[in-house]
């Protein structure tokens, strides 16, 4: 060490590095100025939905020339990095992608643009009507009537998984409620040595869209019709009882779950139901990397005192209003969501939101789970379009993971889950009034 | 001493290792492994056969390369400006008597913040540095590093200076040099190895930072290696072949860094306050 | 360890300017340290009286600071990183120690054994994360195979999934992680203590277990608390590890304070609130260390 720093020449190398180094930190990323006005800059969630981006994004690119940049964050991350980019005046992207029930948050506070002008640019009305009903309406603030701020991409609504083979080997019908789902899982799980259910406990979003079904279908309401929090109800308590059974018969450690953990209990035969993404299908139907490939069944969720609903969760497109690039970042937009595009996505297994791609003979032969994906989506309820539902869902999701984790018995979780989610409010209505 | 004493020395000896060495055996074999074995159940304890495969994706990504390459510019540019400014101030504080009691106070402000946890510098950092456009630059990565950086070479060389006898410099501004001339001709060069091991400390501290980049970066422009390999954790699955590959990389070369610190690892650790 | 500085030489003052030179050499450094360090926290200190949303801002005055007083949140996360920090704390101090008396004590290859220990704390704190949840797994790790192969039934046993148990792996990850630290600082200390005290104890027929609390054990005791007051400040801070290994989960088992202000900050947007929080992170942590800058400004010792 001590001879390095004797030799004479050490002062000239020294300055060397640090003219190298003031070139490299003040220089702009990698050669991006050149490229950078026909290039645009796209967030997007890691995983299925990014490597399906990826993909049409070279395609773009071979075909129009105009480079769409893929950055991916995992899902909390990526809500973080939306958040900041949409409170600044600047922003970093041209387009982002964003799960909807994050949709209202930055509708409000302004950070997405008005697609209506960039339609009539085009000399359109607006999107299509192949667009599924309940996808578009996502895509709008106020919910279903408002101004056009996003394109919905990926038509995501939980599907009800279980193994139709074991069903029929024992004589069931295939579960119609959630009692249904307890008893089945109950006999078939001990008579075949598995776990009855399987489901997402990690706290925060997994866990909540995993009971979000559970409490519609017992009659129960996150918010009510003006937009208060009735967690404490008898019906939500009744669903998260339930669901606690179903935790009795689920695989150990579920409190720690997520889509991963679930999909991989199903698709090595060691559960008998659970809920999960249509993403997940090709997984099962695959002989390669599933053990059940063809014994999955699909439906639509249980009833209770109401007709089983699912959750959408579509992944939307939208441009941020501080984007220099928004005709550029439009241009892609229309053509990655238009059917051609959306169909190879649909290849790579992202669900469509449009109404013909469903309907489409060679993709049902595909995914013939196709049918009940469609009648999910119909049939499906967005979580509630608050504003601060991403801290809502933080919190409920802390609640009922340690519910689940047997911390508090479920009439206290949901006690003090609204006693936390009122404050929420409060402080948000508070701070708008200013 | 005994053999059962000095074999149950040994016996301890091994315990340690295989504690301690055993996680770093298995991130490489973890790197190494071909994808199929990466979930085998039981997992096998040697790839079979060893494949670069991992290292190639990351780098066909175009990922790791940029990530270690802005790991690399923001240590040495922000190691490089806290060792200038620090060390001039170091000098400063160990040489002259300042007024307002300068030498106490900042002496000890410096020494706490060690204690700080950076969480609470960086919430006004963030926002700090996105009024002046910094966020997602490197250039605001080795501004918000100098935070830390910063205060450790000021008190690293300070110890160092002190150390260094004063008729040398003394007789030199008797002779007629100016303070600045002693210092760049008698003290600078007396210090160099203490230099040294300052610079490669601030290097692994900045190298390893997490906190600061997570919330300081977004895009490949800015982002480094720890938050990219956080990144691999997705919501679907976790990368563990990327993960691992990105892990040797983020690890190996600092490991040569220590080696070469090795004789003042001790005291850089503790602030100077044990001199190992 | 303050000196008396260099008295300045008169007849180099007699050109103007000279005389400001400590001031030049100090001007940049201190204006910078101002930057990055002082002003943050005034501007800490005028967040938490805010309250901010993404829309902008409004003053709350004592709001934030009154909310952190119920949020049960906020003292769970507290209370586990204290029970957090004193588990480590413990094991690294006990683990460190002995790893120090046996490498200062006859055995081979000492030199090498000394650098291969450092590893696990050389490598970024994120990879030991990394490694750690790798080993982890319930399904594809490696601890729970080892088990399996010894006989034991490994279905119950999910770890970093368990609420029970979660908290507890992730003291050993970072116990793992920073021993080392320890023992360098005990390996330093140990090596610093000179030979005659030794000596007059084994003239006296001292027994090994008594050399060691007379003797040893005082006279390492500086070096002993240096290394738990620094591990203190690092515990107090943790945040890599479990970001990685948990994000703070199963069910808030594994939340940190640093990581529940990083969330209220990040993810739900609340500044004026985290900058409360930290606030009070602050508080303690400037508290403790009064000690820690009380113990290096003290006369030198052996050490």
């Amino acid at each position: 060490m001590e001879a390095l720093t004797q030799r004479r020449g050490g002062w000239l190398v020294a300055a060397l590095v640090v003219a190298l180094l003031l070139a490299a930190l003040l220089a702009p990323g990698c050669g991006r100025d050149e490229a950078a006005a026909r290039s645009v800059l796209l967030a997007v969630n890691a995983g299925v939905e990014a490597e399906g981006l990826k993909q049409a994004a070279r395609d773009y690119e071979r075909q129009f020339g105009v480079r769409v940049e893929i950055v991916e964050y995992p899902y909390p991350s990526l809500f973080e990095k939306l958040l900041i980019a949409f409170s600044g005046t600047t922003t970093t992207y041209d387009l982002v992608m964003l799960d909807d029930p994050w949709f209202p948050r930055f509708a409000q506070m302004n950070g997405l643009r008005d697609l209506a002008p960039l339609y009539q640019t085009k000399k359109l009305d607006g999107p299509d009507a192949d667009f599924l009903p309940p996808s578009l309406a996502l895509c709008r603030h106020p919910y279903a009537t408002g101004r056009l701020l996003a394109l919905p991409y990926v038509g995501n609504s939980q599907l009800f998984f279980y193994r139709k083979d074991l069903f029929e080997k024992h004589g069931l019908d295939p579960p119609h409620t959630w009692d249904d789902v307890l008893t089945a899982g109950l006999r078939i799980g001990a008579a075949e040595k598995m776990h009855g259910y399987v489901m997402r406990g990690a706290q925060g979003n997994p866990i909540v869209a995993d009971f979000m079904p559970l409490l519609w279908a017992f009659g129960g309401e996150l918010l009510d019709a003006d937009g208060r929090p009735r967690v404490d109800s008898p019906e939500a308590v009744a669903a998260l009882e339930l669901m606690l059974r179903l935790g009795k018969i689920a695989p150990p450690g579920y409190v720690n779950f997520n889509a991963d953990e679930v999909g991989a209990h199903l698709a090595q035969g060691t559960a008998v139901m659970g809920i999960n993404w249509p993403a997940w299908i090709p997984t099962f139907e695959d002989p390669v990397r599933s053990k059940v490939a063809g014994r999955i069944g699909y439906a639509v969720m249980p009833s209770q005192k109401n007709a089983g609903a699912s959750a959408i969760g579509n992944w939307l497109l939208a441009i941020p209003r501080g984007s220099d690039k928004a005709s550029l970042a439009f241009d892609f937009l229309l053509w990655v969501t238009s059917p051609e595009a959306m169909r190879l996505s649909a290849v790579r297994g992202n669900p469509p939101t449009r109404s013909s791609l469903f309907e489409d003979a060679e993709l049902r032969q595909r995914f013939p789970a196709y049918p009940v994906q469609q009648q999910a989506l119909l049939g499906s309820r967005p979580r509630p379009r608050s504003p601060v539902w991403n801290e809502i869902e933080n919190t409920f999701g802390t609640y009922l993971s340690q519910a689940n984790a047997g911390v508090y018995p479920p009439r206290e979780a949901l006690a003090r889950a609204q006693r936390d989610i009122v404050a929420i409010l409060e402080r948000w209505n508070a701070a708008q009034s200013r | 001493m005994t053999r059962t004493r000095l074999s149950l020395r040994y016996a301890a000896l091994g315990a340690f290792a295989l504690f301690f060495l055993f996680p770093l055996y298995w991130l490489g074999v973890t790197a190494l492994k071909p994808p199929a074995q990466l979930f085998a159940q039981p997992p096998t304890w040697w790839p079979d056969p060893p494949t670069l495969a991992h290292f190639r994706d990351l780098l066909a990504g175009a990922a790791l390369g940029r990530l270690a390459w802005n790991s690399a510019v923001v240590a040495l540019g922000s190691t490089l400006l806290a060792l200038v400014v620090g060390t001039l101030g170091a000098y400063s504080l160990s040489r002259f008597s300042l007024p307002l009691r300068l030498n106490h106070h900042v002496s000890f402000w410096i020494l706490s913040t060690r204690a700080f946890p950076p969480i609470i510098s960086i919430v006004p950092l963030f926002l700090i540095l996105r009024q002046f456009g910094l966020v997602d630059t490197r250039l605001g990565l080795v501004l918000a590093y100098a935070a830390f950086n910063l205060p450790f070479v000021v008190w690293m060389m300070k110890g160092f200076f002190d150390d260094l006898p004063r008729e040398l410099e003394e007789s030199a501004l008797v002779d007629g040099d100016t303070p600045f001339g002693a210092f760049r001709r008698i003290a600078l060069p007396l210090v160099r190895p203490g230099l040294a091991a300052t610079a490669l400390f601030c290097l692994i501290l900045s190298w390893n930072e997490f906190l600061f980049a997570l919330v300081l970066t977004q895009t490949e422009a800015a982002l480094t290696l720890p938050v990219g390999i956080a990144n691999q954790v997705t919501q679907y699955e976790i990368r563990w072949g990327a993960m691992s590959a990105a892990g040797v990389v983020a690890m190996v070369p600092l490991f040569f860094v220590a080696l070469l610190v090795q004789r003042h690892l001790v005291r850089g650790l503790t602030y100077g306050a044990v001199k190992g | 360890m303050e000196r008396r500085p260099v008295p300045l030489a008169p007849t180099a003052f007699g050109h103007r300017g000279h005389a400001l030179f400590p001031y030049f050499f100090l001007a940049p450094c201190l204006l910078l340290l101002l930057a990055l360090t002082v002003y943050p926290l005034f501007y800490l200190a005028r967040l938490s009286l805010y309250r901010m949303t993404p829309e902008g801002e409004a003053f709350a005055g004592l709001a934030n600071f009154a909310r952190l007083v119920t949020d049960g949140f906020f003292w769970r996360a507290l209370g586990q990183t204290l029970v957090f920090t004193f588990s480590a704390l413990t094991l690294e101090f006990l683990l460190g120690l002995a790893l120090a008396l046996l490498l200062h004590s006859q055995i081979r290859g000492r030199s090498l054994w000394r650098a291969l220990f450092l590893l696990p704390m050389i490598l970024p704190p994120v990879v030991a994360g990394v490694i750690w949840r790798l080993i982890y797994n319930p399904n594809l790790g490696v601890l729970n195979a080892a088990l399996q192969g010894l006989g034991f039934d490994t279905s119950r046993l999910t770890w970093l999934a368990d609420p029970s148990v979660a908290l507890a792996a992730v003291v050993v990850v970072d116990v793992w992680e920073w021993t080392p630290f320890v023992f360098l600082i005990l390996l330093a200390g140990l090596q610093a203590i000179p030979e005659e005290p030794y000596e007059a104890a084994r003239i006296d027929g001292s027994g090994p277990w008594q050399t060691f609390r007379h003797i040893t054990l005082p006279l390492l005791a500086p070096a002993i608390l240096v290394a738990l007051l620094l591990r203190t400040f690092d515990l107090l801070r943790l945040f890599d590890q479990v970001f990685i290994l948990t994000q703070g989960g199963p069910g808030f088992a594994t939340e940190t304070i640093s990581l529940y202000i990083y969330k209220t900050a990040f993810r739900f947007y609340d500044f004026g609130y985290a900058a409360a929080l930290s606030f009070v992170l602050l508080g303690a942590t400037l508290a403790l260390s009064h000690f820690y800058i009380r113990l290096l400004q003290r006369p030198e010792r052996t050490a």
